[in-house]
């Protein structure tokens, strides 16, 4: 039988169908950037390797971006990419959270937003985290990273977003993700636009609703803790939200939320 | 670390590089034994701006191993595996 080269050309093969000659990716529904630092990183003049394969860093234009210069230049972009198939082609090439040295972070946020409280996306916002004490999440900690960077990447960290219910949606309120590892623990942090101020009004009791519910899949659905349970001891938090602002203020009237 | 070898030609752009963007979502038709995203994720979906499930985008997990061209050399970016043999204390 003849084949017909032009109908199957145009026949649509996804990568499990054909895991070489797939022509068709699944599109995210933002880009994102996978941002590195660690002591190795840090002061240290990196080998010059082709501008093609090494983006320039760049700097935030903000007031604080003159503050954020030096850290800039620490931090490292590993790569931006806009499609599911990319992202684990990226994954399965990289090293995990685990396997880290002991002072390193990775941050992967929408692209063209900076992991900084300086840049205007993160400026007015906050972030949920969870300190995890190192040897007892050693085992576990790559797969939360990697559920952590699944919610981020398919956009479903926020349940008002993703209840399929009609109409026109609000944009979405998470600018990136962020695991920290350290000596004694791992941090787990998840990024918003906004933070509630704590100021009387509809609208920041409603923005506070939806922060604590974006704060509650990610306990629940994405690290995987029962609702209920209380996670804080030596050296570990629970999961809890602080607004950029309230961080600055170094605990003293600062106003955690707890889910 | 890769080492430039004049006689072995340039490979072919990656599958990766040359597919197209899905634009329809509901339409693609998955292998048996895979999963479709979940639709009420994508309910009134624009044009490539999709959501994605874990269950979903799980399964590529096994299947998309290939190194994206755009990765640099980790170690060029001083991002290495720690030695797991000798932890510091």
């Amino acid at each position: 039988q003849e084949v017909d080269m032009q109908a199957q050309a145009d026949t649509i093969r996804t990568v499990f169908s054909d895991p070489t000659n797939f022509n068709v990716k699944h599109p995210l529904y933002s880009p994102w950037t996978l941002w590195f630092d660690s002591p190795a990183t840090k002061g240290r003049n990196l080998p010059q390797t082709p501008m093609t394969s090494f983006p320039q860093t760049p700097v935030p234009h903000t007031p604080g971006g003159i503050a954020a210069q030096g850290w800039m230049e620490d931090i490292k972009k590993v790569i931006t990419f806009d499609s599911v198939e990319e992202f684990w082609g990226l994954y399965n090439n990289i090293v995990p959270p685990s396997q880290l040295p002991q002072k390193a972070n990775y941050y992967l946020f929408k692209e063209g937003i900076i992991p900084a409280w300086e840049d205007e996306a993160n400026k007015n916002g906050g972030k949920w985290s969870i300190q995890l004490p190192r040897d007892k999440n050693r085992a576990v900690v790559d797969k939360m990273w990697l559920y952590t960077m699944l919610a981020a990447i398919g956009e479903t960290f926020d349940p008002l977003l993703t209840s399929g219910e009609g109409g026109e949606q609000p944009t979405s309120l998470i600018t990136g993700v962020i695991v920290s590892t350290r000596p004694q623990f791992y941090r787990i942090s998840l990024w918003t636009r906004t933070a509630p101020t704590g100021a009387a009004g509809a609208d920041d009791d409603k923005l506070r609703e939806r922060i604590e519910s974006i704060g509650r899949h990610f306990k629940t659905n994405v690290l995987g803790y029962p609702e209920g349970q209380r996670l804080a001891g030596a050296l570990a938090t629970e999961v809890e939200f602080l607004s950029h602002k309230d961080s600055e203020k170094k605990g003293k009237q600062a106003k955690k939320i707890v889910v | 670390s890769s080492t430039k070898n004049p006689a072995i030609p340039a490979p072919l752009p990656s599958a990766l590089a040359t597919a197209r963007i899905i634009e329809d979502i509901g339409s693609i038709q998955y292998p048996e034994g895979f999963k479709s995203p979940k639709p009420e994720l994508n309910v009134n979906a624009k044009q490539g701006k999709f959501r994605y499930d874990r269950d979903f985008l799980l399964q590529f997990m096994a299947v998309c191993k290939e190194k994206p061209d755009s990765l640099p050399p980790l170690d060029a970016i001083g991002l290495e595996p720690a030695d797991q043999s000798f932890p510091i204390t």
